[in-house]
């Protein structure tokens, strides 16, 4: 009889509203978690509304320049995308505080920029950062 | 008399204990809770550019596409530049710790990839990437 007692007590709680609660949540969770990592590259921005960070200017720096037609100025000279790499670890080798500022045309598109400061990267330099001339 | 009620009652609803799945269940929960990214997806598929140095963005929670055709989408509708700088300014409130990912189409300008990228810093968010697919290893 006392044993009996002791059962009802241990069953007090009812946990079967609590559990159903919890697995709604539990399935919320499921379906709403995003497990894909974005991937991306890491840039500053020169000039422009925001105010580019000064400290580039202060050391001087390697000018990359991204026109509309594809073609790529390292330091004023023509070069093949390819050859950025090789041009801006030239120039990182001569200057190695200096950073890279990349600076595309209005209408440059995005893939070829994209692609300049890979090589750029690629290069050796972190420290790139990106505006746009006028045109 | 009594005592036969009891046993049958307490026999009936112990059939399963369902202490250890409730154990488990919350602990799952907990986990799920916690990996929860809550990132904004910019609701638009552009072709992103490729980059071999491409890392992965810890914080990257805010997603900004921009298409070739000029459109900028964010939390999954389309909007204009200048709404850019409030929407941020809301979520860099909402989650101080987030940063943006720009993710811009191969043929998009690279004017406006600029244009956006102020915004958001404007907003008030410094830490910006452009978006980019990753070709390491290949």
């Amino acid at each position: 009889m006392r044993r009996h007692f002791d059962t009802t007590d241990s069953t007090g709680i009812d946990l079967a509203p609590m559990l159903d609660f919890v697995l709604n949540l539990l399935i919320f969770f499921i379906i709403t978690a995003v497990f894909v990592k974005e991937v991306g590259v890491d840039v500053a921005r020169h000039g422009g509304a925001s105010g580019g960070p000064a400290s580039a200017k202060e050391t001087g720096s390697i000018s990359v320049v991204v026109k509309r037609s594809g073609e790529v100025l390292v330091d004023n000279r023509a070069v093949d995308v390819r050859a950025v790499r090789a041009n801006v670890e030239r120039l990182h080798a001569q200057k190695p505080d200096w950073g890279v500022m990349v600076t595309a045309e209005q209408t440059a598109p995005t893939g070829l920029l994209v692609a300049v400061i890979d090589q750029v990267r690629q290069g050796g330099v972190e420290n790139v950062s990106f505006g746009t001339s006028s045109r | 008399m009594l005592s036969r009620r009891h046993l049958d009652h307490a026999g009936d609803e112990h059939g399963i204990d369902l202490a250890p799945m409730l154990d488990f269940v919350l602990n799952l929960l907990i986990f799920f809770i916690i990996t929860t990214s809550f990132v904004r997806e910019a609701g638009v598929s552009v072709s992103r550019p490729e980059a071999v140095t491409a890392t992965q963005e810890a914080d990257g929670n805010i997603l900004i596409a921009i298409r070739p055709n000029g459109e900028i989408w964010m939390d999954r509708r389309q909007v204009d530049l200048r709404e850019v700088r409030p929407l941020i300014e809301r979520m860099h409130v909402e989650r101080p710790e987030d940063s943006v990912i720009v993710i811009a189409d191969k043929a998009a300008n690279s004017g406006l990839l600029a244009q956006v990228m102020d915004e958001v810093a404007l907003g008030g968010i410094q830490e910006v990437a452009i978006g980019a697919g990753s070709t390491a290893g290949q």
